[in-house]
Formats: structure tokens, sequence, C-alpha cells
């Protein structure tokens, strides 16, 4: 029997996309579990795999598939063993959710708001007519704090931090388990991105949604973040306790990225990373931060396991094994 | 939309104009016709018994004073930049005048007639043809759009060249193919002859008459349009909204319709309006290959006899039926595209 409170289990997560110059690993073994109601915020640089992990997940996948294995348990069913039509209906949007970056696509532009934030009733059964589904849309959009009067409006006539608000509306609709948030607020000014930080924090007290946060925005994000994942080249190596994290990352790698945050009002020389992250499309079998690493040694040219390393905390490194 | 509107009269409108100049070789023809009328009045008169007795100065007389009389009753005695706005304006308010030769099926020598009886068979031909197109193109782009780089895909998009050439190209080969040789269709003609009675086997025969210059226009634009189309709608497939919204868990076929077929429209219709342009041009040498009894062919007719005002006549009826089927499918475009349409209108 699978533990309910870990809302989502992930096992050797793999996602391989198959380009003319051979299979990029683009998400590579993956392990980690998510508590149900706790917020998880996925940073790393551009290109490390953190938005492929959650399309791998969603099974929201490009045609170009090399290779796509392991075991996701959500809700204690391995939905990775379910056929596509048994995965529309009982996984996607019922369980796990998704907001995609801020930007004007993520609305179709020829349909109005309310259409859009009130298919998912329609689409999974939750709302009799398309009356009852406008009456729940109208609902959410209290909930996110949005006039009800842009249900009535197309995408366009909306700003970017109201079409932000509508997305976040429609991904909470029919109450899914986890909602993915891919980056929310990043084309947003300040204000809004406060704004809409300070909604996901009322949600998440309220209603107990269990939040995906992936971002490159370490400081915004950390407002909300319960915990804190790092990926690097295709592979988590520090998942940890939040608080614990933004003191005192574990991961040679996670110290170096938490230096590179600038902060207010404090005399600090901002760091970066010398180097590039590896190829992707033959990762060394090598610990893969090994050749940007400053804390290098012997055994660093063997793969590191991820491991619990206690107080809640796994870390994929020799320093801490 | 009201601009649109004005903006394309007054395109037909200057095209009209170009036509007018061209038809009247530049007011050249007026020179002619004059030199014609002097002519035959002055061979008039010098010839008549009844004058034999005036001297050559009182014939001379006599016969410029009928020239003048024969140049106003001809309107000769104007200017021709004053003329040309006449002919512009009777142009434009469909007064067509009367043909010089041709005459219509029940006998009348009216051009607005002669014409009237012509346009229903081109816009049962043209429309027929568009409508197959529009939905076969659509239907077919769509499904390969999701067969992408299939077999299937790979052929239909290597026939795209085939739109290199007219319909009518593609009409000889179909004629002498279905006609000539398997003896299956008509050689050409609207319905066959002696006409049915019965509307419905009127309708039939009508229907097995159009199969061929149809396909023929089908063969000459639907690969060039499945191609881009389908370029089209894997363009918009990759739109951020399409994930979102198998995200949220549509079925396949919602999503082709909501979030790929809508969102693409407006472009589609774009590139068939463009599209539509060229086939009406094709439509006059289509209509004379499948001897259909339309405007194209009664264009050629009256080329070949010089019939200036059936020539112009048409020409001014293809003007405003260019005119009328981009105004038609800007109304369209702004149905589907509410970003035109509530910049437009509303509030």
């Amino acid at each position: 029997m699978e533990n309910l409170d870990k809302v989502l289990r992930v096992e050797d997560l793999k996602l391989h996309f198959r380009t003319q110059r051979g299979p990029v690993q683009a998400v590579d073994g993956v392990s980690f579990e998510l508590e149900r109601g706790l917020a998880t915020v996925v940073v790393g640089e551009s290109g490390c795999g953190k938005s492929t992990l959650s399309r791998a997940i969603l099974r929201l996948l490009p045609r170009n598939i090399h290779a796509y294995s392991g075991k996701v348990w959500l809700n204690g069913i391995d939905i990775m063993t379910l056929g596509d039509e048994q995965f529309r209906r009982k996984v996607r949007w019922v369980q796990m959710s998704l907001v995609p970056q801020a930007a004007m696509n993520s609305l179709n532009p020829v349909l109005k708001v309310g259409d859009q934030v009130a298919e998912p009733f329609l689409v999974h059964g939750k709302a009799a007519n398309k009356k009852d589904a406008y009456d729940q849309a109208r609902e959410v959009f209290r909930l996110v704090g949005v006039s009800t009067d842009f249900l009535e409006r197309y995408p366009f006539e909306l700003s970017g931090g109201m079409r932000q608000r509508a997305v976040l509306a429609m991904a909470l609709a029919i109450n899914p388990d986890i909602v993915f948030l891919d980056e929310p607020t990043s084309a947003l000014d300040v204000l809004t991105q406060t704004n809409i930080m300070n909604v996901l924090k009322g949600i998440k007290r309220d209603l107990g949604v269990t939040f995906v946060l992936i971002t490159h925005d370490i400081a915004t994000s950390s407002e909300l973040a319960d915990r804190a994942a790092v990926m690097y080249a295709g592979q988590l190596v520090e998942l940890s306790d939040a608080g614990h994290f933004f003191r005192e990352p574990l991961h040679p790698y996670s110290q170096k990225l938490m230096a590179s945050v600038p902060t207010l009002r404090e005399d600090k020389e901002l760091e970066f990373i010398p180097g590039q992250p590896p190829s992707l499309l033959d990762p060394p079998r090598t610990c893969r931060f090994a050749e940007r690493c400053s804390l290098r040694f012997g055994k660093c040219d063997e793969e590191p396991p991820f491991k619990d390393v206690g107080g809640d905390r796994w870390v994929k490194c020799w320093l801490h094994v | 939309m009201v601009v649109k509107a004005v903006v394309l009269f007054i395109t037909v409108v200057i095209g009209l104009y170009l036509v007018i100049m061209i038809a009247n070789m530049g007011g050249h023809l007026d020179d002619v016709r004059r030199a014609e009328i002097r002519l035959g009045v002055a061979t008039g008169v010098y010839m008549n018994p009844a004058n034999q007795g005036l001297g050559s100065a009182a014939l001379k007389q006599l016969t410029e004073a009928l020239v003048v009389v024969q140049y106003r009753r001809y309107g000769l005695d104007r200017p021709f930049w004053i003329r040309s706005i006449d002919y512009l304006v009777t142009a434009i308010t469909l007064d067509l005048g009367r043909a010089e030769y041709i005459s219509s099926d029940s006998g009348s020598k009216e051009v607005r007639r002669i014409l009237a009886e012509r346009l229903p068979p081109t816009l049962i031909l043209f429309g027929t043809a568009s409508l197959v197109l529009f939905f076969g193109a659509l239907a077919v782009a769509l499904f390969l759009s999701r067969r992408y780089g299939s077999i299937l895909d790979k052929t239909v998009i290597g026939l795209a060249p085939l739109s290199a050439a007219p319909g009518w190209f593609y009409g000889l080969f179909l004629i002498l193919t279905f006609a000539a040789v398997l003896r299956v269709l008509p050689w050409g003609g609207m319905v066959k002859a002696p006409p049915p009675k019965d509307t419905l086997e009127y309708a039939l025969s009508m229907i097995q008459h159009m199969i061929l210059p149809v396909s023929a226009i089908s063969i000459s634009v639907f690969f060039a349009s499945v191609y881009s189309w389908r370029t089209f709608f894997l363009i918009y497939s990759s739109e951020d909204y399409v994930e979102l919204a198998r995200a949220k868990g549509l079925s396949s076929r919602a999503l082709q319709r909501r979030y790929i077929l809508r969102p693409t429209l407006p472009t589609i219709i774009t590139s068939f309006m463009l599209m539509m342009i060229t086939t009406w041009m094709g439509q006059i040498i289509l209509e004379t290959v499948f001897n259909w009894p339309g405007l194209g062919r009664q264009y050629l007719t009256a080329v070949n006899l010089n019939d200036t005002p059936v020539i112009v006549g048409t020409l001014v009826i293809f003007a405003y039926l260019l005119a009328g089927t981009l105004f038609l499918l800007d109304f369209i475009y702004a149905i589907v595209d509410p970003r035109v349409r509530v910049a437009g209108g509303r509030r």
C-alpha cells in the first residue's frame, strides 16, 4: 500500500529525445517524492530539464521521443501504465494541472476567456451544462481575485497579469491534487509577480493544493516554497526542506547557484559558475557537475547516487555520502 | 467594413477606367470613328442622285452639316475625357448598352440580358469548385498535419508542384481520359442535349457535366493549398495553448476543432482569398475548354468578334464579382477572428 501523504512518487523517470545528432537525455533517472499540500520549487539553469520533467510527468510529449520510462505513482496508482484515453479522463486536469509560462500564448486567442476556463468542468463532467460551468468558473475567478467580467472577454483584451491569473483560475478549476507552475511569473512586472505569489500562498493555505513551481527566479519563489529541488543536466542533484536549503545548500552546484542570486542592500560579490553544463547528447559517466566543480576529487569520476542525508534532505554528491 | 467596401469600390472604378481607356485606345478609337462617319456621310452625299445638281462648295457644306449632326448623334462632338467619364458611369451603374454582334439566347441585343444569361452558370461552377476545394483541402490538410512525416503526407506534399499549371491544362487531360477514352463523362457543356424537362434530372445532368471542370480546378489548386494549410496547422499546433488544452484533458477531436482549426482559420481564409483571385482569372479559358456557357467563354467570343460593349460589360461583371468575393471573405474573416471584430466594432 502506498503512503497517501505522498501525493506523487517518481522513480527513475527518463525522457530522451531523438535528434539528428543522437538522443538527448533531457530527463535522466529522476526520483523524488512530493508530500501533499507542500509547495516544491524546482530551480536550475535554462536547459537543465526542469520544464521537461514537468512535461514528462504530465505526459505532454513531443513527437521525437527516444525513450520514456520510469514509474510515476500518483495517489497510489502508477500512471505510466495507463493508456492515453484513461490518462486523459482520470489524470489530466482532474489530478494534475498546469500553469504555463506567463505569455500571450497560454490562452486560445479566438475563444472567450470564460469558454476556456469553463471547459474543464464540461470535459470532465463536473458541470451539467454550459451555464453551470460558467457559474463555477465565476467562483474560481473570485478565488484568484479576477473580476468575473473578464469571462466575457477575449484573451487579447486582458493584460498579461490578468491573463496569467485567468490561467491560474483555470488550473484550479476542478480542484486538482497537484498544480505544476512552469515559470508562472517570469514575463510579468514585479508588482504583478508579488500579487500572483500572494494569490498562490493564499490558495495553498486554504485549499491544500500541492504546487510544483518551476522557476529560475529563486528570490521570488522562496516566498512560497516548502521544499526546494535543484536540477542539473537532466538530473535532480538536491532536494531539501526549503528553510535549510536557502540557508545552507549542500550540493556544490546549489551553493554556486545560490551565490549568484542578488540580494537587496547587501554588499555581496555575485558569483557565476565557470564553464557550461555538459551536452545532454552524450553526458559524461562521471558526476555531471564534476567538470565545473571546484571541490572535485578522485571519486567524482563515478556517478554519485541520489542519497538521503537525513533531515529531509537528498543530495547527489560524493561529498555527502 | 465600410472603409473596406469603399476601398474595394474605388479599386473597381480605377480598374474599369483603365479598361475603358484601353478598349478605346486612349481616345484614338474616337478619331477612327470620326473618320468612318465622315467617309460614310461624304459617300452618301456625293452618291445621292438628288444632290446631282449642286456645286462642289454646296456639297462640301452639306457634308459638313451632316457630319456635325452625326457627331452629335454619337456624342463625338465632346472631348474624349468627358466621354470616358460617361462610359465609366454607365459601366458602373451596369447600364451596359447594346451589343454590336452578339445576341442573347432569347434574341436580345441588350448586353445586360446577354450577361444575365451567362452569369448563373459561371457562379454555379465557380461556387461549387470553391466549396469543394475549401472543405476538401481543409479536411485533408488537418488530417495530414496530424500525420506529419508519414508516407501519405510526403506523397501529397510531393504533388504540390501540380499547381504550377492552371486548371484548364488539366481539363484537357481529363477530357481526353474520361470523355474520349473511357467515355464515362461528357465532353463539355452544362446539360445534355436536349435539356431534361424534369428538375431533378436536370440537376443530375448538370452535376455530371460539372465533375470534370470542378476536378480540373481542384487539381490545379488543391495540392498547393493542402501544402500551405497543413503547414499553417503544424505551426499553430505548436502553440502553448494547444499543449495546455491537451493538459486540460480535451479529447483529440475537441482539441483539433477548438484549438487548432479555429485559431488557424483566419490565416487559411486569407490564403484562400488570394487563391480565389487566381482561379477567377483562369475561369475564361477553363469555360472555353469545357464549353461551359458562362461569362468566361462569352468574354472570349466577344474578344474574337470585337464586340466592345460585351467585352466591357463582361469585365465590369468580373470586376464586381472579384470585389464581391473579397468583400465576402473579409466579412467571414471578421466573424472567425474576434480580434478584428472587436477592434472594429464593440465598445
